[in-house]
């Protein structure tokens, strides 16, 4: 049994990536299964897609705890979790990364395959929807599947979802991506972490789960709690406004569904609160002077 | 002071007397006159409470829920399709520790369409998080709506209650009813005063998305809180019983249980046509007795077992079935008394509101009998239905 366990953010497609390796497998005449775990689904939140491949039929129906490869749609996300957690000791990641594997700090020297799946993506796509151009660095690096069977497990599933056009260009990224992985070993310097989570006991447990504002060891509970909840690092693209351009009209403070925009009365100015904005583009997308530029978050 | 009213009366002077400050509602026969009534005592002004017309009981439920998390004595009432309709809010409330009270007047929930007495409708929702405790008599009904307050808002408690009212048999039925005095009622039950509320002066969260990491720990919480309910059920009881005189004996009641061979456990009114039949059975040497299942909700295990650990068999009313073979009180009694190997007989009975008379009663009677003396019984017997032989 051959256990993936991938890491994305809400709208990168992991789930996507970890149903379409599972149909290349099948393809292959192998049994698999894929799914997804995610809290309140919301694009850029962390997510979490699961992959079971075997000769034989696979019975178990429980989360991958140890993984043989570990698939990261977003290198953003090592700041918050552990993605090597559980990974077997001759496992590997599979990683979308502007940076070489030896450059990669994952904690722990391992396999590493890295390939700036972003890009290819953008160019390809046009779209930073990941999960097609990691699955081409996936083939590459597990030599599990062949790129064939992943690519005609790309055109079924993305061709029958979203027309024969986009099945095609989706089967090129994973193949471009293929051809650009880098192959080496991870720096094993820093320890990465997950969050801690406030996890107490039933007796604990306020009665009724009703929470005042309150502090725990792992950080802030109940009201307000969200503000340490920075996602600045959810965003691809991120909104730069042009003063001279905006009329104040206000559509894009109106629109933000995050609040992150915030109206400074005394200059009759606006300012945009990096870090709760996703970049999400509504803004951009609304304002109807086009004052609104996105622009590459992280390069 | 004596009135001769309504069980919806009473109810609805129950809750007039445990002083409910809000009463969303929505009616349906037979709960009516309870909103009906509320209604006129708000509307003269003698009853402080702000009475809310919902466009349904689902609407009905989520306002008593907020009521309650924004610090209110709530009071509402149902039936049937009502409860059915609030389905989904009744699981909001419990885990979130608002002690709602709501009647429910038993009503056969459709189809067929009917409005009378089953338990189909507070049976389904056992298990929903809600106490529920049945009466037999409209005294009761009055008296458990206060006591109902006070178990409710115990801070070891903090669950929604549902004392359950036979439709008709109670709701429509005048008997003769002690109305408490409200100072004595005042000194039993003190104002509601939570801990958490919802107020803008001090932020909180209620109610908000957990995730599997806290589930588990909730409904473990809730589980707690129904063990606890056992306690303060027996010490509100008793505490009624010394301040306004009347005891009903807490998780179950029981009659002529002394040296019964056969028991009938009952539910609601049939509890006290069973009075009597057991009275003339016991004139004619036969030794039976009642246990009366007051609480549905938590169940009385341990109080079964000790009272039913000398008697030979055990017959189970029940008013509604459970589908998979007898009815919600039978499968229940069956698992409590496990391991005490005594025969337990299913007597199914006054479904849809048939009239369960003392005939039928001391059919129950006599094949629990038959058992006791370890004859061959049935496991389940259907009384008075065409085509079946009791």
């Amino acid at each position: 049994m051959f256990e993936v366990r991938f890491h994305g953010r809400g709208g990168q497609g992991a789930v996507m990536a970890a149903q379409t390796l599972a149909e290349a497998a099948v393809i292959e005449g192998n049994y698999a299964v894929a799914f997804p775990f995610f809290g309140a689904e919301r694009r850029g939140a962390p997510v979490l897609a699961f992959t079971r491949i075997d000769a034989k039929k696979i019975y178990s129906k429980t989360q991958v705890y140890a993984p043989d490869c570990v698939v990261v749609l977003d290198d953003s996300l090592l700041d918050t979790i552990d993605v090597v957690a559980g990974l077997k000791p001759d496992g590997m990641v599979v990683i979308n990364s502007k940076e070489k594997p030896q450059d990669i700090d994952l904690g722990k020297e391992i396999k590493t395959a890295a390939v700036d799946a972003t890009s290819v993506a953008l160019e390809i796509l046009k779209a930073p929807i990941t999960n097609t151009a990691i699955l081409g660095a996936f083939a590459k690096a597990a030599g599990l599947i062949r790129i064939e069977s992943l690519e005609e497990a790309i055109k079924r599933r993305f061709g029958e979802k979203l027309g024969e056009k986009v099945g095609e260009r989706n089967a090129m990224a994973a193949r471009t991506a293929y051809e650009k992985t880098v192959i080496g070993k991870s720096k094993g310097i820093k320890k990465l972490e997950s969050r801690k989570q406030w996890l107490p006991a039933y007796q604990e447990l306020p009665v009724g789960g009703a929470l005042f504002e309150g502090k725990t060891e792992a950080g802030l509970i109940g009201p307000g709690s969200f503000i340490e909840n920075k996602v600045s690092g959810w965003a691809t693209f991120r909104p730069l406004r042009d003063k001279e351009k905006c009329t104040m009209c206000l559509l894009c403070w109106f629109y933000c569904p995050e609040g992150t925009i915030v109206r400074i009365s005394d200059r009759g100015d606006l300012m945009t609160n990096y870090d709760y904005c996703k970049g999400c583009g509504i803004c951009a997308n609304e304002c109807p002077v086009d004052a609104i530029k996105m622009v590459r978050a992280r390069v | 002071m004596k009135k001769v009213i309504t069980g919806d009366h009473a109810v609805a002077i129950g809750a007039k007397l445990s002083r409910a400050d809000v009463v969303p509602a929505y009616p349906i026969t037979p709960q009516t006159l309870i909103i009906e009534h509320i209604a006129d005592f708000v509307n003269d002004g003698e009853m402080d409470a702000k009475f809310l017309t919902m466009e349904s009981e689902h609407s009905v439920m989520s306002a008593a829920a907020a009521a309650s998390a924004a610090g209110a004595r709530v009071f509402t009432a149902t039936s049937s399709q009502g409860l059915a309709f609030m389905y989904e809010m009744l699981y909001a409330t419990a885990p979130l520790r608002l002690p709602v009270v709501m009647v429910n007047a038993n009503r056969t929930l459709t189809a067929p369409p009917g409005i009378w007495c089953e338990y189909n409708d507070s049976m389904g929702v056992r298990d929903s998080g809600w106490l529920q405790v049945y009466v037999e008599d409209n005294q009761e009904a009055l008296d458990m709506v206060i006591q109902s307050y006070r178990i409710a808002e115990d801070k070891r408690v903090l669950l929604p209650v549902m004392p359950c009212i036979d439709g008709f048999v109670l709701t429509h039925t005048v008997e003769p009813v002690e109305v408490p005095q409200q100072q004595d009622v005042d000194s039993f039950l003190p104002p509601y005063t939570p801990d958490i509320i919802l107020d803008p002066e001090r932020p909180a969260m209620i109610g908000t998305l957990m995730p599997a990491e806290y589930i588990m720990e909730m409904r473990r919480q809730t589980a707690d809180a129904f063990e606890s309910a056992k306690k303060v059920i027996q010490e509100v009881n008793d505490e009624f019983a010394k301040k306004l005189g009347r005891n009903y004996g807490g998780m179950i009641d029981t009659y002529r249980m002394e040296d019964a061979e056969a028991a009938l456990i009952t539910i609601g009114t049939v509890t006290s046509t069973s009075r009597e039949v057991v009275d003339d059975l016991r004139k004619a040497g036969k030794k039976v007795g009642i246990v009366k299942l007051r609480f549905f909700r938590p169940f009385p295990s341990e109080e079964l077992r000790k009272v039913l650990s000398g008697v030979s068999a055990v017959g189970v009313f029940d008013r509604s079935i459970s589908y998979h073979g007898g009815g919600p009180a039978y499968n229940e009694v069956r698992s409590t008394l496990y391991g005490l190997m005594i025969p337990v007989i299913n007597h199914l009975a006054g479904i849809g509101g048939r009239d369960v008379t003392k005939e039928q009663i001391v059919k129950m009677f006599d094949l629990t009998l038959k058992a006791a003396k370890g004859e061959k019984v049935k496991e389940i017997y259907w009384h008075n239905t065409r085509g079946e032989t009791v």
